[in-house]
């Protein structure tokens, strides 16, 4: 006589395939929703090329404009206080120069006074603020010469992927401007890096995805744009566009003809 | 990393605690749908073989012709659940009384009786099994995601303290990806209480089923105890 229980052991056909099968399917399916729906298309990286920076610095004699006897002991240091940098840094005027290429007419008259009566009114005590002027300046003029375009592209029906390539346009050379070249920077070095906007423009983050190899040339390029700070042209942008672009993006540094 | 705040970026950017919470949530969720489909599948599976049982069963089949098919079933591998294991209990149990002379016949149906009860209360066991485990997921897994949110939070606004301008931008990536931990929660309870409920009800609906057939069969022992008894009282 058979007594044994058949509820002693677990019942022959068990059921394991299929709900395991279902399960991860399920999630699976999940997953690739949520990710597909959030992740968006492969969003394009903003590449700065700094490109060579052509010094025309002129020396000007300072006997020019102050015929007084005061001055003419200084007028030695001044004038080497202004050269100075640019051999030094190979940038600090070019930066005006480089930076307006969509009007240069405008840009390069601006400069160009604006550099010159510097040392004349208080070159000595801090030459080293014209650098940082000059960078505000030509900002200020490229983010009017940007606007201009941008009002004059939604007159012309402009879409939206040319407004965001404006403003990619403009954070590159708002980049470039601040952007300082350390001594061992190379032809060729590049630097992918990762920075977090937010609508008003603000940078809130900026890190490096894929370093050069060189920590000095990634560590000046993200001083480049933390000294950028905000870009607070973009608050001019569609916040629909601003999340598909501007939200997160990469940014290509890649200095390239550089002389040494 | 350039994808706009996506979901996987939160999910591997978050604390050790916080991915805790998570990964326990996803096993919970990926349980409870493994159980959920498997229960799916038992039940359909008990239904219909209930339904060929009892058609069986009343179509004037002789019971012991029905007992014999149920053996060679079994003899084939096949695994005999439900009305059909609990008929099986009690014809077994009853022949097996039946055949002593000396058993009163109220003893005898008492017997079967008994027999049939234990192997109702086995078949309810067998379906309500992992239900229990259902209703804790769809009971604790909010709280469990919860308390992920709430650490989560707590690290953000702590990092908070350091800085000396406070932005929400500096906040919101942090409670952002906290709340990744209440929608998983959420995710994995919501199903697991649907599930609780509808299989709860459905355990119900089969246990009234073998409650009924238990007293049906035992009617039909009944009748038949009686007349066995009766025949031996006229042969002897």
């Amino acid at each position: 006589m058979n007594t044994a229980s058949i509820y002693a052991k677990p019942v022959a056909p068990r059921i394991v395939l299929r709900p395991a099968l279902a399960t991860v399917l399920l999630h699976g399916l999940l997953l690739y929703v949520l990710t597909a729906n959030l992740a968006g298309p492969e969003r394009e990286s903003v590449r700065v090329t700094p490109v060579p920076k052509v010094i025309n610095a002129r020396l000007v004699d300072i006997s020019e404009f102050r015929p007084k006897p005061k001055p003419k002991p200084q007028a030695k240091p001044k004038p080497k206080a202004t050269a100075k940098p640019a051999p030094k840094k190979s940038s600090p005027k070019p930066v005006a120069k480089a930076a307006p290429k969509p009007a240069p007419s405008t840009a390069k008259a601006k400069p160009a006074p604006k550099a010159a009566p510097a040392p004349k009114v208080e070159a000595a005590p801090e030459p080293r603020i014209t650098r940082e002027e000059l960078a505000a300046i030509a900002r200020a003029e490229l983010a009017r010469t940007v606007a201009e375009e941008a009002a004059a592209e939604v007159e012309a029906t402009a879409t939206a992927e040319e407004m965001a390539a404006s403003y990619a346009s403009l954070i590159q050379q708002t980049v470039i401007n601040y952007w300082s070249r350390p001594p061992s920077a190379r032809n060729g070095m590049e630097a992918l890096l990762a920075i977090q906007l937010i609508p008003t423009g603000e940078v809130v983050s900026v890190s490096v995805l894929k370093s050069s190899g060189n920590t000095a040339f990634d560590r000046s390029a993200i001083n480049a744009v933390e000294k950028a700070g905000s870009f607070p042209e973009l608050k001019n942008l569609p916040s629909r566009e601003f999340e598909k672009t501007f939200r997160r993006f990469r940014l290509l540094f890649r200095p390239e003809d550089l002389r040494y | 990393m350039e994808e706009q705040l996506s979901l996987l970026d939160l999910v591997f950017n978050a604390s050790f605690t916080v991915q805790l919470v998570m990964g326990l949530l996803l096993l919970a969720s990926m349980l409870s749908w493994y159980m959920i489909v498997q229960r799916f599948i038992y039940m359909r599976n008990a239904r219909d073989e209930m339904y060929v049982f009892e058609e069986r069963f009343w179509s004037g089949i002789d019971l012991s012709q029905l007992y014999r098919e149920g053996n060679e079933k079994s003899a084939d591998g096949h695994a005999i659940l439900g009305m059909e294991s609990i008929f099986r209990a009690g014809f077994k149990e009853f022949s097996r009384l039946a055949k002593q002379s000396g058993m009163d016949s109220e003893a005898v149906l008492e017997g079967s009786r008994r027999a049939m009860r234990v192997a109702m209360m086995r078949e309810e066991e067998r379906l309500e099994r992992h239900l229990a485990f259902l209703a804790s997921v769809g009971s604790t897994s909010p709280y469990i995601g919860l308390f992920g949110t709430v650490w989560g939070i707590m690290h953000s606004f702590r990092g908070l303290a350091n800085a000396t301008q406070a932005t929400l931008a500096t906040v919101a990536p942090g409670i952002s990806e906290a709340l990744v931990a209440t929608a998983m929660g959420l995710f994995a309870a919501i199903p697991a209480v649907l599930a609780y409920n509808r299989f709860a009800a459905k355990v119900e609906v089969f246990s009234n089923r073998y409650d009924t057939f238990v007293d049906e069969f035992s009617g039909i022992l009944n009748r038949q105890v009686y007349a066995l008894r009766s025949r031996e009282r006229g042969e002897g």
